[in-house]
């Protein structure tokens, strides 16, 4: 045994000590660490030379330790990020910028090419948008869905796409990729590992990536570079590795693969054609640019010229009377609106758009009619409707016109009736105005108002009215009472005039003056007014003094005309004057027949008292008492007083006035002029009417 | 959401296509069944509580003029065997059919519709039949295409088979 075990030493003693060696770096844990150590950068640097697959490995883990690890502490990462912070986003902004030059040298090579419009007229054919035909047509190849399909169940694991609305269910259309698999293989009997790889339908290829539990199927439009299908394969492995068991294990949850959508979508490749060489596309763009600039400024300066011009346009309308534009739209390709009011006078808007450089055909005017009130307005609505004469001046302020110089009356006759019915007017002044007339219009309207009789002759001449011929009086009158009433005429002249009277119009005019009483008959004859009859003093009084101012009666005649008042004025008188009281001798005492005598005296007086008033007269009557001659001629005196102071108190009891009569006492004495009486005869008492008036003769 | 491959299968005329046309999704037109010889639907129903979606592989009809392609198979789920009960043979086929559906892919839960249902008068697979493949385990559901009958029931009961944890 021991010999055995001797020989076992000395055959295998160096191999055991190995196996012990081995055994203790296995198992002592701090050995292997050591180990492991010495050769894992060795491992990690063989591995990344080998297409990446420890990065994939590690990535699910060294992402969940950077989570874990910023949520604990962020501020160590925002130490650590702050210094490459501003250059990444200044690298960031100089990308973003280089891809804005470069979308622009794009689009304006395509927008300026020929190209560029043939795929312009393709979209308006196609209805697409002119950027999604530019995408297509300058596209070499576009990478538009992948679906990640399990091999076994033929379900889709994931899916994505540049447009998800686009596409159609991807369960449904992974199952059918799976089906046409399956059915090429059957068909040909290619052997169950076999793929068909891709197949073309129109501008779309499908690509097929295999892997052993999940396959990726790249819709592609256009022709994708095989650098693609590497790109699918390296894709596929890197799913295999992160979710190789999780395929293995499929039952039907695909959301376990959600975490590799990002592998995929950097699968969503596109590559366009490349543009012309930077140079010469520079120069394009440029040149691009420069008559996109020539052509901007240009419709910039046209611009503003056009709105110079419309604005100079407005100001033009706006300055001008009657105008008043309320809303304006000023459009370059469409007619430009103008919309306002406008006085009926004032003037064409389109000379006005002339002026200020506009095309009147390019221009819409809307205008609602009013009445301007400013003065230039008023002024030509004055000035249409009153056409201002020669030498008249017309000046407007404030509503009033003002007319002066000189005027025909007519124009000045139509102003003063109509001139205020204008709107805008307000009064009429005519200062320093002299009115001219017309004189065949002035004798037209003498005419129209005192038709000429035959044989008379009309003229006017600065202002005077001329009449010759033979005219009736009556006509004359008219003319000399309304003549002047005719504008124009300010005087009438009848030096050549002869008037002529008709009688019995001459009579009538005198009758209708002074009435002609039915006592009195009255005549005319040359001029003579005769009158005969009995006429009341009061009109006498009246027709003596006036008749003559009757037209055509140059003086009176009166023949056999007695005046009723004076005469009875005289009767009375004579009857008063004639009447003889008689007295009782040596008494007071009224003899009988004195008696009767005076009591015929109050009326007689009472009618002389009125035919005076009629005449004009005052008088007086004196009570002349006397005496016969027997006795004293004191005692007679007395006698004689008392018997007038008798007469005196009769008639005033009679209830004529005391103050018009005046007793005297004449005693024996004859009265002046009386003739001797009878004794008897002078025992009496005799009246004298005293101032009789001066025009009655005594 | 859990996504399940399931395979429609029965003779031709049996009705298949005509049971799923009404309660599926469909983008695809009948004529893949006689070119590519399977059409895909997709039913998502809700089982239990669960949101299931069922991608129906409608395989062609197998007869004289075409065979079942056994490479459809691969992956199903489950699948629903479809006979038309007014007509004996096809269930009769459908049997062989199973061996060789059971062959190729195992053991998987299924479910036999007989379809036709509404033509009661024209029955002709009898009540023995039913009760003898019942013995044996089968989960078979009288539907009909026409009414709907069964239909919604069909593909429930074979979610919840699916769903169901395995033994």
């Amino acid at each position: 045994m021991e010999d055995f075990e001797e020989l076992r030493r000395l055959l295998l003693g160096r191999e055991q000590e190995q196996i012990r060696d081995l055994n203790s770096r296995i198992e002592d844990k701090e050995r292997r660490v050591r180990d492991v150590s010495v050769v894992l950068p060795h491992a990690v640097k063989l591995s990344l030379e080998r297409n990446g697959e420890l990065d994939r490995a590690l990535q699910p883990s060294v992402e969940n330790s950077l989570r874990i690890a910023i949520q604990k502490k962020p501020e160590i990462f925002v130490e650590a990020f702050h210094p490459i912070i501003g250059p990444i986003v200044r690298r960031s902004i100089a990308e973003s910028l280089r891809g804005l030059l470069q979308s622009l040298n794009q689009t304006l090579e395509n927008t300026f090419s020929w190209q560029g419009l043939k795929w312009r007229f393709e979209a308006l054919r196609t209805g697409k948008s002119f950027g999604e035909i530019v995408l297509l047509r300058s596209m070499v190849y576009r990478v538009e869905q992948i679906f990640l399909i399990h091999r076994e169940t033929s379900l889709s694991l994931l899916y994505v796409a540049r447009d998800p609305t686009a596409s159609k269910d991807s369960d449904m259309v992974a199952g059918m990729l799976s089906a046409i698999q399956d059915f090429a293989r059957d068909s040909f009997e290619a052997g169950a590992d076999a793929v068909l790889e891709e197949f073309r339908v129109g501008e779309l290829e499908v690509w097929i990536a295999p892997g052993r539990h999940a396959y990726l199927a790249a819709v592609i439009r256009g022709s994708a570079p095989r650098d693609l299908r590497l790109a699918l394969q390296e894709t596929i492995e890197s799913v295999h590795i992160l979710k190789g068991a999780e395929l293995a294990q499929f039952e039907g949850d695909s959301a376990v693969f959600e975490s590799v959508r990002p592998e995929l979508e950097a699968c969503l490749r596109a590559q366009y054609q490349p543009a012309a060489s930077s140079q010469s596309r520079q120069i394009k763009a440029w040149l691009a640019l420069a008559g996109t600039a020539t052509l901007l400024l240009s419709i910039a300066w046209m611009a503003w010229k056009s709105d110079g011009r419309w604005r100079d346009f407005l100001q033009r309308l706006n300055a001008e009377p009657g105008l008043a534009v309320t809303a304006n739209k000023h459009n370059w390709f469409l007619k430009s609106r103008v919309e306002g009011l406008r006085d009926p006078l004032a003037v064409d808007a389109a000379p006005l758009a002339v002026a200020a450089g506009l095309d009147p055909a390019r221009l819409i005017f809307q205008w609602k009619e009013y009445l301007a009130l400013d003065p230039v307005s008023v002024r030509r609505r004055f000035e249409k409707r009153f056409s201002v004469p020669a030498g008249s001046k017309v000046t407007l302020k404030n509503g009033v016109v003002e007319i002066a110089g000189t005027a025909p009356f007519e124009w000045i006759e139509q102003l003063r009736r109509e001139a205020l019915f204008v709107p805008g007017i307000s009064a009429l002044s005519e200062r320093d105005l002299t009115l001219l007339y017309d004189p065949a219009r002035v004798l037209e309207k003498f005419q129209a108002a005192f038709p000429l009789p035959a044989g008379v002759v009309a003229d006017f001449n600065s202002g005077s009215l001329a009449l010759s011929g033979r005219a009736p009086y009556e006509w004359v009158a008219a003319v000399r009472e309304g003549a002047k009433r005719i504008p124009g005429v300010t005087a009438i002249s009848e030096k050549e005039l002869e008037v002529v009277f008709d009688p019995a119009r001459v009579l009538s005019r005198f009758e209708a003056r002074f009435g002609l009483p039915e006592s009195v008959s009255a005549s005319v004859e040359e001029g003579i007014l005769i009158l005969s009859g009995e006429a009341s003093h009061a009109w006498l009084a009246r027709v003596r003094p006036a008749a003559t101012q009757i037209a055509g009666i140059s003086a009176i005649r009166e023949q056999s005309l007695v005046d009723l008042d004076e005469q009875t004025f005289r009767q009375s008188k004579s009857v008063i004057e004639t009447a003889l009281i008689y007295f009782l001798p040596n008494k007071e005492n009224f003899a009988t027949e004195g008696f009767v005598a005076l009591s015929r005296l109050p009326d007689e007086i009472r009618r002389l008292q009125t035919a005076a008033k009629r005449v004009g007269a005052t008088i007086g009557i004196e009570i002349r008492g006397s005496a016969d001659a027997v006795g004293s001629e004191a005692k007679n005196i007395d006698l004689s007083e008392r018997r007038a102071k008798a007469v005196f108190d009769f008639l005033v009891s009679c209830g004529l006035d005391a103050a018009m009569f005046k007793p005297l006492g004449l005693g024996a004495a004859l009265v002046p002029g009386e003739k001797a009486a009878p004794e008897q005869a002078n025992r009496r008492v005799a009246f004298r009417v005293v101032s009789p008036p001066s025009s009655v003769a005594p | 959401m859990i996504q399940k491959k399931i395979c429609m299968i029965g003779t031709s005329g049996v009705g298949k296509t005509s049971l799923v046309a009404r309660f599926v999704s469909s983008i695809f037109s009948d004529k893949y069944l006689t070119t590519v010889g399977v059409k895909i639907d997709k039913k998502v129903l809700t089982v239990d509580g669960t949101n299931v979606t069922l991608v129906l592989w409608d395989l062609a009809g197998d007869d004289d003029f075409q065979r079942l392609q056994l490479s459809y198979l691969r992956g199903t789920a489950g699948y629903i065997l479809v006979a038309d009960g007014t007509r004996q043979i096809t269930l009769d086929q459908l049997l062989d059919i199973q061996a060789r559906v059971m062959e190729a892919v195992g053991p998987v839960p299924f479910v036999l519709a007989l379809n036709k249902a509404d033509l009661q008068t024209q029955w002709e697979i009898g009540k023995e039949r039913i009760e003898q493949l019942t013995a044996q385990g089968w989960h078979i559901l009288l539907t009909s295409a026409k009414t709907g009958a069964g239909v919604e029931e069909a593909f429930s009961d074979l979610s919840r088979m699916l769903l169901a944890p395995k033994p």
